[in-house]
């Protein structure tokens, strides 16, 4: 969101997001950029009360100063635009650990996380990826305006147009062992940004492949979509009970697979099952802390100003 | 090059005689995948007599081996000797080179023509995937690169449109590169629900005409019923022709 905008600043804690991304980049005109950046160290605490990370996109041009202005206890990474080369994720690295020291931040700590919009960076992918340990997370975009416009590729198709591109996301992202951002493909043939019921498509794609990473979205609407779409069902975790028992039983028969109501059971299946149980577990973690955050925040609130609170 | 590849689990010599009769082109005699980690000892020394067996019939004979127990592996299977062996899970070109000195140890020890032994190179991780042209050129033994059960061994699952996820991406990397390094890519392009080589004999025709399509010579499979659909859906003359 961006940042010059105070009312999206002020009511984003109630949003119920894992993560929100204070935007100094596309949302903020030429004019205003100066002023977003001294927003910024306000904004970071005041998008966490909701027990969301906070995330903060600068511009690809104005490194130095959009990382002085952002780089602040409480952030927790810093989203960097049309990554091109791994020399630019080494530069920001640079400039982060000293913003770190400086500035009392345990070392390391800060993520970066670099966008790949372009046909240069998407050939370069490799070594962006790898160019940082602050880069964590990585993997495929469903293909931004950016990324679209650069390449030369239509936005709005009901077929798969980034095969190639997501593919080599997410390979360097496998290879290197980072956590793994998937964007199955989910047709999007309206360019809606803010219709729920699409994000909610999207984020089940998601989880069904396997996926515990959203890439987030642009509108309100579409937050408790993701969390939805990207959390167990009770099916789900009901399932990975029953697949995990068909297991002990092949166990004890020293097969390594058989198949029960035309599943097959193996090992692979058994690991799957596990993975959606422990991921519900977290999701309901997560889901418990935002809830205190947002409960510990609304109590300050009403001691503090009891008519504020609506 | 064979058009239909079935592996069977090594300790099973019943699975084993009824491979050598399914038509089948190559039997994979498997060490890895399909056999338990207690039976794995036993299983080293079934694959003489399983060798024999699959080589009654008249298909190529290889054993799948783990890269993790290379020499145990091979020092079970160099002979008699199979046609090859398939290396699953191979991740760099280090562990093709290891292979080959390996292999060209036992060839000379049992007297077996030096060279003999062919290697397929499984790559079945995203490490593998990555460094598939280095393994592919890793040695005269590659003769041919396959994604194995890289769709279990990834975790990738199907998506809305019923494509596994990164499959066409791999599966398209994958031929480009085993054609530039002058090997075979096996393989067919299995949708949801087929997963892990399983699948109808119907489903199993329609997966390896698309992978033909996309530039796959024969593919792997695990059931005897899948076998004829191959070797049709593989055969020299079964390419579609354009009607005037």
């Amino acid at each position: 969101m961006p940042v010059v905008t105070p009312r999206f600043i002020d009511h984003a804690w109630r949003r119920g997001c894992d993560f929100i991304v204070i935007d100094l980049e596309d949302s903020v005109p030429q004019h205003l950029k100066a002023h977003a950046r001294s927003l910024v160290k306000d904004a970071i605490p005041k998008v966490s009360k909701g027990g969301a990370e906070a995330f903060t996109r600068i511009n690809h041009d104005s490194v130095l100063a959009d990382l002085e202005a952002i780089v602040w206890p409480g952030l927790k990474r810093v989203k960097y635009p049309k990554t091109e080369h791994a020399e630019e994720v080494r530069l920001l690295d640079s400039i982060i650990t000293r913003l770190e020291r400086e500035r009392g931040i345990p070392p390391g700590t800060i993520e970066i996380d670099p966008g790949i919009e372009t046909a240069l960076g998407t050939a370069n992918i490799f070594e962006i990826a790898g160019a940082s340990p602050r880069v964590r997370e990585f993997g495929a975009s469903t293909g931004g305006y950016d990324y679209s416009r650069d390449l030369g590729v239509e936005m709005f198709v009901d077929f798969d147009q980034f095969v190639y591109a997501k593919g080599e996301a997410e390979l360097a992202a496998r290879t290197l062992g980072l956590g793994v951002r998937g964007a199955p493909f989910v047709a999007n043939t309206t360019g809606s940004v803010s219709d729920g019921g699409r994000a909610l498509l999207q984020a089940e794609a998601a989880r069904q492949c396997g996926f515990h990473l959203g890439g987030g979205g642009l509108n309100p609407a579409v937050v408790e979509s993701h969390n939805q779409g990207l959390t167990p069902t009770e099916d789900d975790v009901r399932d990975a009970h029953w697949v995990l028992e068909q297991y002990r039983r092949l166990i004890s028969t020293g097969e390594t697979w058989i198949e029960v109501e035309g599943r097959v059971i193996d090992r692979y299946e058994a690991a799957r099952a596990r993975d959606t149980l422990e991921w519900a577990a977290l999701c309901a973690e997560r889901d418990r802390q935002k809830a205190e955050a947002v409960a510990r925040t609304r109590a300050e609130m009403a001691k503090q100003d009891p008519a504020a609170l609506k | 090059m064979p058009r239909s590849w079935i592996l069977v689990p090594v300790s099973k010599p019943e699975q084993i005689e009824q491979a050598s009769r399914s038509g089948a082109d190559a039997i994979v005699l498997d060490l890895v995948e399909l056999i338990a980690e207690n039976d794995k000892r036993a299983g080293r020394a079934n694959v003489q007599a399983a060798i024999r067996t699959a080589k009654a019939g008249a298909a190529q004979v290889f054993v799948q081996i783990d890269p993790q127990s290379l020499d145990a592996d091979l020092n079970a299977c160099v002979w008699p000797e199979p046609d090859g062996i398939v290396m699953s899970r191979v991740e760099s070109p280090e562990q093709i080179a290891h292979a080959d000195a390996a292999l060209s140890r036992l060839e000379h020890e049992r007297g077996v023509a030096p060279g003999t032994l062919k290697i397929v190179a499984a790559v079945e991780t995203a490490r593998g995937n990555h460094a598939a042209y280095d393994i592919a050129r890793a040695s005269p033994r590659v003769r041919a690169l396959t994604l194995g059960r890289a769709d279990l061994v990834m975790d990738l699952r199907a998506e809305p449109s019923h494509e596994i996820h990164l499959m066409p991406y791999l599966m398209q990397r994958l031929i480009i590169i085993a054609r530039a390094a002058g090997v075979a890519p096996i393989g067919a392009w299995w949708r949801a629900p087929d997963r892990g080589l399983l699948a109808t004999p119907e489903n199993t025709y329609e997966a390896a005409q698309r992978g033909r399509a996309i530039g796959f010579k024969g593919a792997m499979c695990l059931r005897a019923n899948q076998v004829e659909p191959l070797n049709r859906a593989f055969a020299r003359d079964a390419s579609p022709r354009l009607n005037g």
